[in-house]
């Protein structure tokens, strides 16, 4: 049960810290679907510059500097050149990934992968089973009330729901919406830098090329299954962590009667179910949503 | 025309902005950027043979951009080409393996239906899903590429296996030649008919059959055609089936045509570029060709790239993407803003 506890905490808290940069976007308005290369950019340049300078905090502010830098770049093509948000955010995506293969592949030749000399701090040995919790899984509880804080106890929370679900009436109390989702996203930024630092630094200690494996896809799919509530956001992407966990446990057990490669499927399955019950829970869009999302 | 020429003027200026992110990118890691882009340039169009090269990529290309020209019309964003596209090509493989000894041109018919039939089986499940229940069909697409992928390892490592295979990429046996659309070119009369068919059957179902017309009205604005008494589901399934039967085609093509097997990750990028093809095209079949080729320069440079020029071929995904970022922006100076109602 304690390995299980702490399995599904360490799967989980990136995609926690990736699904609340997320539930701030969707609050704003903004179907942020880049959040999948802004998490393999974290991942990679925490671990680079971990590795390059021997410094894990410099490693960390480098993934939320970049994260940062290309929420801003999002921010301007949805606001100021008005592209099509999901386009968009599936182009950062692409560069995210393709960015990071290229940067690995300038700076250390075609190896794929980066070791870093030393991961995020942990507990230590004295916790027992949950020593190997670190610093930003711990945090993470702190940091989930923060977000439910700032978007349901403050006016700036306030602000930024009505920015996404009713911009007129945003701008009708001063509120300027296209504003409300350039803070939105750079504050996303900074958590999805943490997120995607904590999946690098935050157990192997290593960075491989293309190691989200979709993981900032499940995030986002984790603030829709949870109803862009961050609460909800928190358990969704915790039974995610969870299907992972059991699958790859089914493996141990079973062994060669559940296939490696149908086990690495159920996340993905989980994922659409997730978002199947969701829509069927809180109806969905029945019709087109397009012009919606461009809203 | 005035129109179509704002269109393309538009489409160029975002590729340069898209061209220009990535130089400072280059040049930021250390890289050349005018060498990278001359590089590339060589890779898609101007070394030897690099026309050929061309056209292997840009047939199977075209083949999925067709069919996400008519989602995207219908305001159904398929973005699981990717997935498809696999499961095509499983298609075809399977067929192939159930089938020995049968004629070659009976073998190769029902491998193409067959890939058909499995990339539109894929594709109805995020349709069926998002129709019945709005369950948001961008996640679900995305999610089915990465299942489509692991079912392609299994598939390759498993029931399908090449048992002379070694190495670390496992795949099937190979396709008997006879069997095959062309050779490891990937340049052939039946390749280039059938991407030719494709191209011809959906520029009629966009632009002369009633699926095409309402389906356009459809995703511009869906209750106007609801009250017209159109039946929305129906066009919508239509367009998912439609769209994963094109990208499972192009699934076959690639096992039947230069693959000549089903390789485990095949074209990893196919589905991407051919949903941005449909978008730089401006969702318009005639335009997809020009864009295609283009896009199927670009992949041929991702495998010049490495091994003539000794760069990195993940600058590819780069330019690919960067392009995605900018391409759909809406907003232009005055003068080159397209009139509203002419616009795809």
């Amino acid at each position: 049960m304690m390995d299980l506890i702490v399995a599904v905490l360490r799967t989980g808290t990136p995609m926690i810290y990736v699904a609340m940069a997320g539930v701030l976007a969707q609050r704003a308005g903004v179907w942020n679907l880049g959040l999948e290369g802004l998490m393999i950019t974290g991942a990679c340049a925490s671990a680079v510059i971990a590795e390059q300078t021997g410094s894990v905090a410099l490693g960390l502010l480098g993934a939320v500097g970049f994260c940062v830098l290309l929420s801003a770049l999002l921010w301007l093509v949805i606001e100021k050149l008005k592209a099509n948000p999901i386009i968009a955010g599936l182009g950062l995506t692409g560069l995210g990934l393709g960015g990071t293969d290229f940067g690995i592949q300038a700076v250390y030749g075609s190896e794929g992968a980066v070791t870093a000399p030393a991961g995020i701090p942990t507990l230590g040995p004295a916790f027992g089973p949950f020593g190997v919790l670190d610093a930003l899984v711990l945090a993470m509880p702190v940091m989930v009330f923060g977000v439910w804080f700032a978007c349901r106890r403050t006016r700036f929370g306030l602000r930024l729901t009505a920015s996404g679900e009713h911009p007129f009436a945003a701008r009708s109390v001063g509120a300027d919406p296209a504003r409300m989702r350039l803070i939105a996203l750079l504050l996303g930024g900074v958590l999805a830098g943490l997120g995607g630092a904590e999946l690098s630094l935050g157990g192997l200690d290593i960075f491989s090329v293309g190691m989200t494996a979709g993981r900032g896809f499940m995030a986002f799919s984790a603030v829709i299954f949870g109803a862009g509530h961050p609460v909800g956001a928190t358990f969704a992407a915790l039974f995610f962590a969870l299907v992972e966990f059991l699958g790859i446990k089914a493996q141990l057990v079973f062994g060669e009667h559940a296939p490696r490669d149908f086990v690495l499927m159920l996340p993905y399955i989980a994922t659409v179910l997730g978002i199947w019950i969701s829509a069927r829970l809180r109806g969905g869009a029945l019709l087109s949503a397009i012009e919606m999302r461009d809203g | 025309m005035r129109a179509r020429l704002l269109a393309i003027i538009r489409a160029i200026a975002f590729i340069a902005l898209a061209l220009i992110l990535c130089g400072i990118i280059f040049e930021a890691s250390g890289f050349s950027a005018p060498d990278m882009f001359s590089a590339i340039l060589d890779g898609a169009f101007l070394s030897d043979g690099a026309l050929i090269h061309d056209l292997r990529w840009a047939c199977p290309l075209f083949v999925s951009a067709t069919g996400v020209v008519v989602a995207f019309r219908c305001g159904y964003f398929n973005v699981g080409t990717q997935g498809q596209f696999y499961l095509g090509g499983v298609g075809a493989t399977v067929a192939v393996a159930l089938l020995p000894g049968l004629p070659a041109v009976i073998v190769t018919l029902v491998a193409i239906l067959a890939g058909i039939g499995f990339g539109a089986l894929w594709a109805f499940w995020p349709g069926w899903l998002r129709i019945r229940s709005g369950t948001d069909e961008v996640i679900t697409t995305l999610m089915g590429n990465f299942i489509a992928g692991l079912l392609l390892v299994w598939v390759t490592s498993g029931p399908l296996k090449d048992p002379s295979g070694s190495g670390q990429v496992t795949s099937s046996p190979p396709v008997p030649l006879a069997i095959r659309l062309s050779t490891d070119t990937g340049v052939s009369v039946w390749i280039l008919a059938l991407t030719v068919l494709v191209g011809v059957v959906t520029w009629v179902l966009v632009n002369r059959t009633a699926f095409g017309v309402l389906g356009g009205l459809a995703g511009r604005n869906p209750v106007m055609v609801t009250w017209q008494g159109a039946r929305l589901s129906r066009l919508g399934l239509g367009a998912f089936l439609f769209s994963g039967a094109t990208a499972g085609l192009a699934g076959a093509m690639e096992v039947l045509g230069p693959d000549g097997r089903l390789v485990s990750g095949f074209s990893p990028a196919h589905g991407f570029t051919a949903v941005l093809i449909a978008l730089v095209a401006n969702l318009s079949v005639s335009g997809s060709v020009i864009v295609a080729l283009f896009f199927g320069g670009l992949a041929s440079a991702s495998l010049y790239l490495p091994v003539i020029a000794g760069l990195p071929s993940a600058a590819i995904d780069m330019v690919n993407a960067a392009i995605a970022l900018f391409i759909t922006s809406r907003a232009m100076p005055g003068w080159l803003r397209l009139p509203r109602r002419n616009r795809s």
